[in-house]
């Protein structure tokens, strides 16, 4: 229980502590990432050790929180702080002079623990949790440099993308709570029959949406808006491998048809994806469609009923992978700009670093004894052994070919060119790329171990599917180095470029509804605004009307007495003389009048 | 009788008209409310002289001359308060030149 809890809250409290205490965000990331990696590796011991730990929280009736650390969770767990670790490690150096670290480093740790919180998580409502923080974070971290022209566009589109995909998420894990009764992670796979179909394809909605699948491959290349190390963490070990590990964990339930609907998915990605790359001009990008490309792999691998295949391809790619994106970062830094154009003989200028990058490149392509060759291997053989053969292992085997030709590609523009002057050195990102590499090349050696504590065995790989798998690697390589695409693609070359944008691609079949029906909504609201306007009017004049005869009506009848009482005032005021004689003298008339109509009397009575 | 009422008329309308005349001829405020002293008088010998000839049996006729004969002491009071006050204020009580409640 201790390991977990460390794993989990370490990287929480350091990205807490960063935020509140607001100095020395580097120390501090690298603590918990630190912390973290102790508590996943004491967490796969404890594993190893035999029996699975987990901690249960009170939460819901009937639904508690649960984290566990199986020999699979806590295998992935440990590959995302490792990648996490060494990527916070190059980030120092990286980030050393952008102002807002604060906040860079508080989020890249939020997103960690979310990775952790999604890995870790036991039942679906913990997993549904973490994979919003997840794509939250991500939000945040695409967007991270929100000032400049079209990251926010970026950030939104990532967001809107993965976050549509998401509902098949949600239906998924509820069809499987209510099938099952429980929301236990382990408890729901034992679903059967047409449940367990559902609640798949809908689960491979959600894996297409957040491992970026054909069609909704777009916004991951868009999202290298964001700073380099953020794209090391998003497409290694944790936003993009969200979905294949969803699939991956949910791989004992998934019933043939949704295998074959995961494989196909996988295997097209694969390849639409890996022309992308190939025809990409801008490395970072290129290195963006290479990780749909190689989870569309993993996809293949789940698809022929081989989940380890696919956990060893998502280890090996994602010590790939990221070391990749920090060698590109590095190269970034160099030229101030990831286009293939400007990169053009930025590996002569810095030998060591691009040693790393060819070295995680070749890995890539599946070149042994690297990591990714036995990996890859593992891939094809699961798809050669599987039922769906015919259509798996073409796009495998084609998938291997563009792997091996845009990474050769990418290397013979960096290593061409003109030799530049050395640039200075960068300790903090050598440190961080280093470590990665040797991961990369060497992590074959870990999977015999990792396949004795998972407890299953890969299909027996014999001479054909590493024979396959080299061929291809090796011609890809080929082909990339020495032929330019536009030459190698032909007419496939334009199309690729724009992203296989098929009749507006998303554009057209999600994003245009979507606006029509907002624009109708827009006018609903207008009319329901005017409507309410009117209604304000309406009272408004009568309002007005009423002040009106309030002021020219009741208050002009009342002033006008007023003045009409003093105008008669002012005027009998005339009549006063202040002479006291004539006053008396008037007052006598007045008694002579009245004695003389007294004294008449009988003359009228 | 009658000719004793007569009389008695007689000398108040005597009476009223010296004080008519007094109050309207002069100028002095003290003189001119003697004047008006002398009206109130007259009407007060009318009343006694109606009271003794016609009701004599009736008392309230002695009561109303008693009232009015306060009410002519308070008067006096008060005007020759007032004709004190104008005396000390403005040195003389002369009414022609006591012009201020023009209106």
């Amino acid at each position: 229980m201790t390991p977990l809890a460390l794993t989990l809250l370490a990287p929480l409290l350091a990205a807490l502590l960063i935020f509140a205490s607001r100095r020395m965000p580097e120390a501090l990331a690298l603590v918990g990432v630190a912390l973290g990696l102790i508590g996943a590796v004491g967490q796969l011991i404890g594993v190893a050790g035999g029996g699975a730990s987990s901690v249960i929280l009170t939460f819901l009736p009937d639904m508690p929180i649960r984290l566990i650390a199986t020999p699979l969770t806590a295998i992935l767990s440990l590959v995302v702080a490792t990648v996490s670790g060494f990527v916070v490690l190059y980030a120092v150096g990286y980030m050393r002079h952008d102002p807002q670290k604060i906040r860079f480093f508080g989020t890249l740790l939020l997103f960690v623990t979310a990775m952790q919180g999604l890995v870790l998580s036991g039942d679906w409502i913990t997993l549904l949790g973490a994979w919003e923080l997840i794509g939250f974070a991500s939000y945040l971290l695409i967007g991270f440099w929100h000032d400049r022209a079209g990251v926010a566009g970026a950030a939104t589109r990532a967001f809107l993308y993965t976050r549509s995909a998401d509902l098949g998420l949600y239906i998924g894990a509820f069809v499987l709570i209510g099938a099952s009764g429980t929301s236990e992670i382990s408890t729901t796979l034992a679903t059967t029959g047409t449940p367990a179909l559902i609640a798949g394809l809908l689960l491979l909605v959600a894996a297409m949406g957040k491992s970026a699948q054909v069609p909704l491959q777009d916004w991951l290349q868009r999202a290298m808006a964001g700073p380099t190390p953020v794209s090391a963490l998003l497409h290694s070990a944790t936003l993009v491998a969200a979905g294949a590990i969803l699939l991956i964990r949910t791989a004992p339930m998934l019933p043939g048809g949704a295998l074959v609907a995961i494989g196909i998915v996988g295997g097209v990605t694969a390849v639409i994806t890996g022309l992308i790359a190939l025809a990409e001009k801008d490395l970072k990008r290129l290195l963006a469609a290479s990780t749909s490309s190689q989870y569309g792999l993993m996809l293949v691998a789940v698809g022929a009923g081989a989940p380890i295949a696919a956990l060893l391809h998502l280890i090996a790619h994602a010590a790939i992978k990221s070391s990749l994106f920090l060698g590109a970062g590095v190269f970034q830094h160099d030229r101030d700009g990831t286009d293939l154009d400007a990169l053009s003989g930025a590996g002569r200028a810095r030998p060591g670093i691009f040693a790393g990058f060819a070295l995680s490149a070749l890995a890539l392509a599946g070149i042994p004894p690297l990591a990714g060759f036995f990996s890859k291997d593992a891939v094809i053989a699961a798809a050669l052994a599987s039922p769906a053969a015919a259509w798996l292992v073409p796009l495998a085997l084609a998938a291997t070919v563009l792997t091996g030709a845009y990474m050769g590609r990418a290397l013979h523009v960096l290593w061409a060119g003109n030799n530049v002057a050395r640039p200075k050195p960068v300790p903090f990102m050598a440190a961080g790329l280093g470590v990665l590499v040797v991961l990369a090349a060497v992590l074959a050696l870990g999977f015999g171990p990792l396949e004795h504590l998972l407890d299953a065995e890969l299909v027996e790989a014999g001479l054909l599917a590493p024979a396959l798998g080299l061929t291809a690697a090796l011609s890809g390589l080929a082909l990339g180095w020495l032929v330019k695409p536009r030459r190698l693609m032909g007419p496939v070359f334009g199309w690729a470029q724009r992203g296989f944008a098929v009749f507006g691609g998303m554009e057209t079949f999600v994003a245009r509804p979507a606006l029509a029906i907002a624009t109708a909504c827009e006018h609903l609201e207008r009319w329901l605004y005017d409507w309410v306007l009117g209604f304000g009017r309406i009272n408004l004049s009568l309002g007005w009307l009423a002040r009106k005869i309030d002021i020219t009506g009741i208050d002009g009848f009342i002033f006008g007495l007023v003045r009409q009482t003093i105008n008669a005032g002012s005027r009998l005021r005339k009549l006063q003389s202040g002479f006291i004689h004539r006053e008396m003298a008037l007052a006598v008339i007045g008694m002579a009048v009245i004695v003389a109509i007294l004294l008449a009397a009988p003359l009228y009575s | 009788m009658i000719v004793e009422l007569s009389v008695a008329l007689g000398i108040g309308a005597g009476l009223f008209g010296v004080g008519l005349y007094g109050a309207l001829s002069q100028t002095n405020l003290v003189m001119i409310i003697m004047g008006v002293e002398l009206i109130l008088a007259a009407a007060l010998v009318n009343l006694v002289a109606f009271w003794r000839y016609l009701h004599p049996d009736a008392m309230s006729g002695q009561m109303f001359f008693l009232i009015v004969m306060t009410v002519m002491a308070v008067e006096m009071t008060v005007g020759f308060g007032i004709a004190i006050a104008r005396f000390r204020s403005r040195g003389s009580v002369e009414m022609e030149e006591a012009r201020e409640l023009k209106g």
